[in-house]
């Protein structure tokens, strides 16, 4: 007889002489129960999770007091044809931004917006919308909304402002 | 034995757990800080270089590694020198692609923290000297 399996006949009797069909579906019971208790386990599992990213939306897009323009100085392009998100015809959105957050009372929390300028055509002039939650001062060039922020376009006329959910902000826990 | 096994279940989990908030962490102050003129995916705009699938070859001279601490827009950053670290080691294991190697040593906070006490002032000409210098290694390097 081939050496292995000899070898392998002498391991599962031994097997058999050591153990018991009931304690092995007990083993396996235990595991099966064990391996589903340990997400249960207390840990700090609140601050390890990702939070699903998409806001629950309420309020108006053409309104200024809607959740996202926390932040915006200028025209909104939900007024302009184009929306919170896009930006109007014949503009072209600037790739080049100031990012914020804003805090979303129909789900409590807080999201971080991206205030991309839509470019290309004169100031839109409709829907003026000025409330500069979080705005810094002209030397924090990155945090201010006081600059035109039609950069990397190929006009620098500005239009309209956009507000794009791009994450959830970070909260330590 | 079994008390064993749960303590490192429960150890193991928690880690893993906490080096997960971290990324987070990481990707939210890359939001808030770089990704306005950056990009998401670190592909830059116009005059703002590109670091996606770039970024890893200034690890490969001193002087390039220096650089991602010391150019403006980490060094003077509203950052503190633990979370600079993070973002720049976020950023270069997700932006690199092949551009960095295998055995990239992560930026350490007291590193960040002694680097950015020397912020560049012409950058652009410090970043062109530095490109050719990587350049002229590359081609050492082939020949």
């Amino acid at each position: 007889m081939n050496i292995l399996d000899k070898l392998f006949e002498k391991q599962t009797r031994q097997l058999a002489q050591r153990s018991s069909r009931r304690g092995i579906l007990k083993g396996l019971g235990s595991l099966l129960v064990g391996g589903a208790v340990v997400p249960l386990l207390p840990v700090a599992r609140a601050s390890g999770a990702e939070p699903v990213g998409r806001p629950v939306e309420e309020g108006d897009p053409l309104s200024c007091d809607y959740w996202r323009y926390c932040a915006v100085d200028g025209f909104l392009c939900s007024c302009c044809g184009g929306t919170a998100n896009s930006c109007p015809p014949g503009t072209e959105m600037s790739p080049v931004t100031w990012i914020g957050t804003c805090h979303n009372p129909a789900d409590g929390r807080n999201y971080v917006i991206s205030y991309n300028d839509c470019c290309g055509k004169s100031s839109c002039g409709t829907c003026l919308c000025q409330r500069d939650e979080g705005d810094r001062p002209m030397y924090r060039a990155d945090k201010t909304n006081d600059i035109n922020w039609c950069l990397g376009t190929a006009s620098a006329a500005y239009h309209c402002s956009t507000a794009i959910v791009v994450g959830v902000a970070f909260e330590d826990q | 034995m079994r008390t064993l096994a749960v303590i490192a279940c429960v150890l193991i989990t928690g880690f893993a757990q906490a080096s997960d908030a971290d990324k987070r962490r990481a990707k939210y102050n890359y939001q808030m800080h770089c990704q306005g003129c950056h990009a998401p995916d670190g592909a830059g705009a116009g005059d703002i270089p590109e670091m996606k699938g770039h970024v890893g070859y200034f690890l490969e001279t001193q002087a390039g590694r220096e650089y991602l601490v010391r150019v403006p827009g980490s060094a003077t950053s509203a950052l503190g020198d633990s979370d600079l670290a993070d973002v720049l080691n976020w950023i270069i294991t997700e932006f690199s692609g092949d551009s960095v190697g295998d055995n990239f040593e992560p930026y350490s906070r007291a590193e960040v923290g002694r680097l950015r006490q020397h912020p560049l002032n012409e950058v652009e000409q410090y970043r062109v000297e530095l490109l050719d210098q990587l350049s002229a290694l590359s081609q050492e390097s082939t020949q």
